[in-house]
């Protein structure tokens, strides 16, 4: 930070340009023009985040990292093309060369003595995928999610916490983990993400009864007693609804922030805007709003069909202030895919959908950066011994 | 019943549901202090947190009367320790045993003057 701190001038890159002696390339005239790099989401220049790293000037070539808050950052290559053009503006520059790198930015307010954090200390961030409703879509959103921030680089965990009807162990085709170490149960992965089920054990037709004090003790279980290892994102498949059970999951664990999922219709939105109001109520901030079944794209006239009308998704996110994460279509494809156990996403590289969920797994992870960027300051977790 | 339940209790644009613990720290042997991220300052005396205690066993989950008696609380309590729960409240292990107060940091803003 230090060279940083020496820059006093905030200049455009090509004033930038000119107050550098002509032939004199050297790291601040450099870092100045990088100045007018802005991140769109965090409001503020690339320099001043901190994102700028290794630079290296050689003669007439210049080299440099940008290090990004996220793998899925949705935004990567405008900021490459914004920073190869206003270096390749400096005189004296014929080459520059920039490496796009990512680190996942978050911790979770654990204490470490607490029994969670062996099973949670290296997770960076937890994502709820929640809906007010049944039968939305939310799974099938948590499991595309997972699998797209996977995509894009993103160490990812997948827990199915709708402990009443658990889908995601048929939605993933996952088996019952098979080694334990120690205490904690070892996830097992598939395709490259994390995936626990309450659905994993037990009978699959077999109704789950339980009532309310032992379904948190089960949850607790798969927070507690699961080695999830280092993740960026474990992502949290929520019973739908906002009941007794969702209360328990968002006191049991430390959620960073929680993804509401609806279809377009009026009466969809009622329950979206109890969801939003419990997640409030229970400080869980909300990402935004994913709207699903948003149209159907006919196979025989290209037309788009808004089966359950259109834009309510924008208009509840809008009118709570929320942003709004992007809308995916229906498709026969997805449905099957879904229940042939095989992440869609996975499948179906050039699939209209497929970059539906990729557009909603970099909205999703560019609002978990501007969170950490605005929570700055804030503790994460306390303890305080009272002395007398 | 379905009124009551839709009213929203934080507004989105309440800029106070954002609003979080910067730094905590015993200020005497019975005031807890706490700047908040909007730069704003709690005093807090340990025996009114006691009195005021938040839980079920304390207020009535029905009718929102108190149940717990000022005099029923001892004058010496003192907290033993103080930990964060969640991301919007934390809790407080007193010294007379009881420690089922979840104090959101709504209702600790709420509950002592702001410097």
């Amino acid at each position: 930070m230090g060279i940083i701190d020496r820059i006093t001038g905030h200049l455009s890159g090509k004033t930038g340009a000119g107050v550098a002696n002509a032939g004199s390339l050297d790291e601040q005239s450099v870092l100045t023009a990088l100045k007018a790099v802005q991140d769109p989401d965090l409001h503020k220049d690339i320099v001043t985040l901190g994102f700028v790293r290794n630079l290296e000037i050689s003669g007439n070539k210049v080299k440099f990292e940008v290090n990004l808050t996220t793998p899925a950052c949705p935004v990567k290559d405008k900021l490459k093309r914004e920073c190869e053009e206003v270096v390749l503006a400096l005189p004296g520059v014929s080459q520059v060369d920039v490496t796009m790198t990512a680190s996942t930015r978050g911790t979770l307010p654990i204490n470490t003595t607490s029994p969670a954090a062996a099973a949670l200390g290296q997770v960076k961030n937890i994502i709820a995928v929640a809906s007010g409703k049944g039968g939305v879509g939310k799974s099938t959103t948590a499991v595309n999610l997972a699998w797209s921030l996977a995509a894009s680089g993103s160490k990812v965990g997948l827990l199915d916490a709708d402990i009443y009807g658990p889908s995601l162990h048929l939605m993933t085709n996952v088996k019952e983990p098979a080694t334990a170490s120690e205490s904690l149960v070892q996830p097992p992965v598939v395709n490259g993400v994390k995936v626990m089920s309450v659905g994993m054990f037990g009978n699959a037709g077999k109704a789950t009864i339980m009532r309310g004090p032992m379904a948190a003790g089960v949850i607790k279980q798969f927070l507690t007693q699961v080695a999830w290892g280092e993740l960026d994102y474990l992502v949290i498949d929520y019973p739908p609804g906002t009941g007794d059970i969702q209360l328990t999951i968002s006191q049991t664990a430390p959620v960073t922030g929680a993804v509401i999922v609806t279809t377009p219709q009026e009466v969809a939105l009622i329950d979206v805007r109890k969801a939003i109001n419990m997640f409030q109520t229970l400080k869980v901030p909300v990402l935004g709003v994913v709207e699903t079944m948003s149209y159907f794209v006919c196979d025989g006239c290209e037309k788009k069909h808004h089966i359950f009308r259109s834009g309510g998704g924008s208009r509840v996110a809008a009118e709570s202030g929320l942003a709004f994460l992007g809308e995916v279509p229906m498709d026969p494809a997805l449905v099957k895919a879904s229940d042939e156990g095989t992440p869609f996403v996975s499948g179906h590289k050039d699939s209209p959908v497929t970059s539906a969920f990729a557009a909603v797994a970099g909205a999703v992870a560019a609002q978990v950066s501007i969170l950490h960027a605005e929570n700055q300051g804030a503790l994460q977790h306390f303890s305080l011994e009272w002395k007398n | 019943m379905g009124k009551v339940m839709e009213k929203p209790v934080d507004k989105p644009d309440d800029n106070s549901a954002n609003i979080r613990v910067q730094q905590i720290e015993q200020i005497d042997t019975k005031t807890l202090g706490i700047t908040w991220t909007d730069g704003k300052k709690s005093s807090l005396d340990v025996v009114m947190l006691r009195r005021k205690c938040p839980c079920a066993a304390c207020i009535d989950e029905w009718t929102h009367e108190p149940r717990l008696k000022p005099q029923d609380v001892k004058d010496s309590v003192r907290p033993v320790k103080v930990e964060s729960v969640g991301l919007y409240a934390l809790t407080i292990h007193f010294n007379d045993g009881h420690r089922t107060g979840i104090y959101t940091f709504k209702y600790l803003r709420d509950l002592g003057p702001l410097s």
